[in-house]
């Protein structure tokens, strides 16, 4: 079963995914600055961070007691909560939404955990088709090389500790990942996720992205900040209480 | 024996074909009369010997309190709650239920996936999609519903709990009218209940009369699935069973008194 249509929106939804350390938040960082400087309207979207779910999903890692079927529930839950109040409404706007990580990080991770691929696929069946995934393809000790210098602490869920693959935890990291981009390597054909080689120059891989994304930018709304910049210098003042007023406006937990 | 048939795809990490425990479940609208039923029945069945273990929705470790909280604020809508309850279901499930039911219990559960799939498709959520994502769930050995209509609700809720926010539909139909919105929720909601029924194959008891006669009448069809159980052998036991799945878990943590209650 596919994702929903997106051609009912006049906003672009584009979203990044790979493993761990394959630089893909970078990069999307990078376009997301790239974008507000040419004056169009952007919204971010995090994995994992509804205010009304993510609590929920801290409290079952913290206690280690989200088993495959739970963890993919809550994740689901919250990408749901972000759909709804974040991404489509964004998207009816004419906004570009830019997603760290979408409905194939479940697809692939759950998958690993041995969730049903058949029935993740229907779960996320309300999940709007991004106009353009990109895949950042990094071999596995190039991404484990970038991740485990100073070796880190690394938490339960992300080693993979459930799994029981090892008792190691970097070893358990090793082995999941690998999974991971095994399961990767299947979405990539299954949905034309865009593949980008992630152990080339930074700079290079980020005009490439640029390139891909540019025929999709026509038409499409501009923001600018309202004169905000121009006002404040007309009136000789440099905003400094601003930032308090964007905290309020915050969604509060 | 509950044979451990689900109604999709199982969860991972279940080994077992069947367990000794029995899983009854108790369906029906706000304000029927479920929990004093499933009071009665529980105190019934202990007297007559049986284990006894009793859930209900919310009732999760993980996720009861975080669908309390969400339900507070004004930004839930009702996919996100649905899959909230999806994971509390399913939380209570790999931890409570099936824990119980492998330690030859009966498992009395107050509500089960057919209230939250029911409230989902009156909300406009897709009835197919909202069945596919339960399709985890076990399948009972038995389905009670206890069926009434409207007329027959409103003063059951009157001298109860009153009307419930949620169970008037307040978060989606228009006006702010509470009575004239229950009787239009509930109007859509028994509908769907009753497409359940008949789908489900649910045992279902007629709940316009007196307390004693439901509850005669709950006795009689539990009795016939509970009957045999006392010489049923336990479960075997399961080498390297999925931690998340034993016993020995839940012992273990005092703390998560949810599940004995």
């Amino acid at each position: 079963m596919g994702l929903r249509r997106n051609d009912r929106y006049p906003g672009r939804l584009f979203i990044v995914e790979g493993i761990d350390g394959s630089g893909k938040s970078t990069q999307l960082d990078l376009l997301h600055k790239w974008l507000v400087s040419q004056g169009f309207l952007v919204v971010f979207s995090e994995w994992n961070s509804s205010p009304i779910v993510k609590s929920t999903t801290s409290r079952g890692k913290k206690t280690h007691s989200l088993t495959p079927m739970t963890f993919s529930l809550i994740h689901a839950a919250d990408f749901a909560s972000r759909i709804n109040a974040q991404i489509v409404p964004a998207l009816e706007a004419g906004a570009i939404v830019l997603a760290d990580r979408y409905a194939y990080t479940a697809f692939a991770r759950d998958a690993v955990r041995g969730v049903s691929r058949a029935w993740l696929r229907r779960l996320y069946s309300f999940a709007v088709k991004p106009h353009i995934s990109f895949y950042f393809d990094v071999p596995l000790d190039e991404s484990l090389r970038r991740i485990l210098t100073g070796r880190p602490e690394l938490k339960y869920y992300e080693a993979g500790l459930d799994l029981a693959l090892s008792d190691d935890p970097y070893e358990s990291f090793r082995l999941f990942q690998g999974m991971i981009r095994e399961e990767y390597d299947l979405l990539v054909k299954e949905f034309g996720l865009v593949r980008i080689d992630a152990t080339e120059n930074l700079i290079r891989q980020q005009q490439l992205v640029r390139e891909i994304v540019s025929p999709h930018l026509n038409g499409l709304m501009r923001a600018g900040n309202g004169g905000l910049q121009t006002a404040l210098q007309e009136a000789n003042l440099q905003g400094r209480y601003l930032g308090e007023t964007l905290q309020r406006g915050a969604p509060i937990e | 024996m509950t044979q451990l048939q689900f109604f999709g795809d199982p969860p991972p990490g279940i080994t077992d074909r069947s367990l000794p425990g029995r899983l009854v479940v108790i369906e029906g609208t706000d304000g029927v009369g479920r929990s004093t039923q499933i009071a009665l029945l529980k105190e019934w069945l202990e007297a007559s010997g049986y284990a006894v273990l009793g859930t209900g929705l919310r009732r999760s470790t993980l996720a009861g309190r975080g669908i309390a909280r969400a339900k507070l604020g004004h930004t839930l809508d009702p996919m996100t709650l649905n899959l909230f309850y999806a994971t509390d279901f399913c939380d209570r499930m790999e931890r409570t239920i099936i824990p119980g039911l492998r330690a030859g219990m009966v498992v009395l559960t107050d509500r089960y996936i057919f209230s939250i799939i029911a409230r989902a498709v009156v909300r406009g959520v897709n009835r197919r999609w909202i069945e596919d994502v339960f399709g985890f769930a076990l399948v009972p050995d038995i389905i009670f519903y206890l069926d009434i209509d409207v007329d027959h609700l409103i003063p059951r809720v009157l001298n109860s709990t009153g009307f419930d926010y949620w169970e008037s539909g307040q978060d989606f139909l228009r006006g702010r009218d509470v009575y004239k919105n229950f009787i239009k929720y509930q109007s859509r909601l028994l509908p769907e209940f009753h497409e359940l029924a008949v789908q489900h194959d649910f045992k279902v008891i007629n709940a316009r009369r007196g307390v004693l006669d439901i509850f005669a009448d709950l006795k009689t069809g539990i009795g016939d699935v509970v009957e045999g159980m006392m010489n049923d052998e336990p479960a075997p036991i399961v080498e390297d069973a999925d931690e998340s799945l034993t016993m020995k878990e839940i012992m273990a943590k005092p703390t998560s008194a949810a599940p004995w209650e």
